[in-house]
């Protein structure tokens, strides 16, 4: 397995940290690793952090939407967490808004997000 | 003087600037190997020369005040005969260049406008030239010699030119920095909940700025609303409609809310006949609406006190 | 489009493999790092520059990148041309507009990319291959 980015199991939850330059071969293999990981744990959820990302360009972005959309299919909730103001802005200015993706401020706010999601999943 | 600015790197001098400049000047070898042909003569001369200069610096109601007192003049006097032999040395490196960049750093420092140091140069090449042409040399080789300390003079005021002009732009820069944070003055209400109070027409420069700001303070402080009050902001149309619409979703992106408040009776018909679309968005007339609006978002409340059971406070 | 004088000379980098995408992204983003621009014009730029490489990665055989630091007075800004001898844009109206949808949509990638800089020039044909110059300035102060 490549684990370019590790995928970490956090309770019923995935913690994938993302801290490499993401080619776009990278990009697909971690959404591939993600998917995989998804099917072989049965994880309720899925925090992506991109806190150290200084650049996320239309693929990388498309990427995110598109691992959300994928993980929802297999019952997974993702939520996206700790983007950077640039990032933010520079994503806004050229028109991609995410809409379909979950954000949350950080980690903690990622896995709150997961945990009242997975409780309205069971109707409480 | 430790805390000087590197004039060096502002100005991005590297040795292609100087090879670049150098040809500009016309400066060649030629002319630095005459220069050093001429280390005695500048040796001869230099305390005359820095002598009458200041003749003419200390003479000058507008200028004598700069050099107040004996120390200084003394001091300053030691660093022209200083200046004056380099222009003999014979060559011109980095080193060369970063020393002339301190006297135009050193003008400004002191306050000293341009106006002054190019009548001083001036007086410089005329007390120059006078004791050039006693020397014994052909008239050729004298004005070739002219030239050449001509030459380099002009390319020194370059850079000391340079030099002014950035130590004031550095200046011009910090106020305008100043203006800009006075203009986007973001507040914490309560932990987590920010306000940014907008005033004044939004251009779209404006608009970029605030957006900036709002997403840098959004993450620094982790705020998880952030509420813009539009009830100082004369005109209201699609391009301010649309810069409001995109910083919401920037901060939505981040994984906080945004809630606009000040939204007049005419804001709100301009913008519903417009055809803009912020239904999507939390939005409400009042302020203090949009506060309350807020600490629910974060999980609280404001509450009426029981006068029985709630001690005044103070 | 309007000269600026260049103040070092051009940085060419080669467009031919997945990974040149990254190399220009990250000479660009170092570069606007060494010249002083704020996060938000670095990002923009950077993200400018993987965009318009990954446009001639994915729709040309090869090109090149070519990276500038341009003096205009006391302004600084930082220059990008990218260039390609791949088929050109037929529809350009529509691309830059932003609703081309070719497979590997080309349009908001353009679009997108004009949003972000300060100057955006492109010059292509059908069969004439395709340049885009772009440049962003420091801001102000």
């Amino acid at each position: 397995m490549s684990a370019s980015i590790p995928i970490l199991k956090i309770g019923a939850n995935l913690l994938a940290t993302v801290q490499i330059e993401l080619s776009d071969t990278v990009s697909d293999a971690f959404q591939q690793d993600v998917l995989t990981t998804i099917e072989k744990t049965g994880a309720s959820g899925l925090v992506v952090d991109i806190s150290a990302l200084d650049t996320v360009d239309s693929y990388v972005a498309g990427m995110l939407a598109n691992t959300g959309k994928m993980a929802r299919l297999m019952g997974t909730e993702t939520v996206v967490v700790g983007m950077r103001p640039e990032v933010a802005a520079t994503l806004v200015r050229m028109g991609y808004m995410l809409e379909g993706v979950n954000t949350a401020l950080s980690l903690e706010e990622g896995l709150a997000h997961l945990a009242r999601t997975a409780a309205k999943r069971q109707g409480r | 003087m430790n805390n000087a600015p590197d004039y060096m790197t502002i100005l991005k001098i590297d040795n292609r600037e100087l090879k670049s400049r150098l040809a500009f000047f016309e400066l060649t070898d030629e002319d630095f190997a005459r220069l050093a042909s001429l280390r005695d003569f500048a040796n001869k001369y230099t305390h005359e020369i820095t002598e009458a200069l200041y003749d003419l610096i200390l003479g000058h109601p507008e200028t004598k005040p700069f050099f107040p007192d004996e120390n200084t003049v003394h001091h300053v006097k030691g660093r022209q005969n200083a200046y004056f032999l380099g222009l003999f040395s014979g060559k011109c490196d980095l080193g060369y260049v970063e020393n002339r960049l301190k006297v135009g750093a050193v003008h400004e420092d002191i306050g000293m406008p341009p106006k002054w140091y190019l009548g001083a140069y001036r007086r410089y090449l005329s007390l120059i030239y006078d004791r050039l042409i006693k020397e014994p040399r052909s008239p050729k080789e004298l004005s070739d010699s002219f030239g050449s300390i001509k030459k380099l003079i002009f390319f020194d005021m370059s850079f000391a030119i340079d030099t002014y002009i950035a130590a004031n732009l550095q200046t011009l820069g910090r106020h305008q920095a100043a203006i800009r944070e006075l203009s986007t003055p973001v507040i914490k209400v309560y932990d987590r909940v920010l306000l940014l109070p907008i005033v004044g027409t939004v251009d779209t420069q404006r608009a970029q700025q605030i957006m900036e700001a709002v997403l840098t303070r959004v993450v620094q402080d982790q705020a998880m609303v952030i509420i813009l009050d539009i009830a100082g902001v004369p005109v209201v149309d699609t391009k301010v409609a649309d810069h409001l619409i995109k910083t919401t979703a920037a901060v939505r992106l981040l994984g906080a809310q945004t809630i606009l408040t000040g939204i007049s009776a005419m804001v709100a018909r301009t913008v519903v006949q417009l055809g803009v679309d912020i239904t999507m968005m939390h939005t409400r007339t009042r302020l203090a609406d949009g506060i309350t609006l807020a600490l629910d978002m974060v999980g609280k409340r404001i509450s009426d006190k029981d006068p029985l059971k709630d001690a005044a406070t103070n | 489009m309007p000269i600026h004088m260049p103040s070092s000379e051009p940085i060419k980098i080669k467009i031919d493999t997945e990974d040149d995408i990254v190399s220009v992204r990250q000479r660009v983003r170092s570069l606007a790092q060494e010249s002083g621009f704020d996060p938000f014009a670095i990002a923009a730029i950077t993200t400018s520059a993987s965009e318009l490489s990954r446009n001639v990665w994915r729709h040309a055989t090869s090109g090149m990148a070519e990276i500038q630091v341009l003096r205009e007075g006391e302004r600084i800004g930082l220059q990008l041309e990218v260039s390609d001898q791949g088929p050109g844009i037929a529809d350009l109206q529509r691309a830059l507009a932003g609703g081309y949808s070719t497979v590997k949509s080309l349009g908001l990638g353009l679009s997108g990319t004009r949003r972000l800089v300060d100057e955006f020039h492109i010059d292509t044909a059908p069969g004439r291959g395709t340049k885009v110059t772009i440049r962003k300035w420091k801001r102000g102060f």
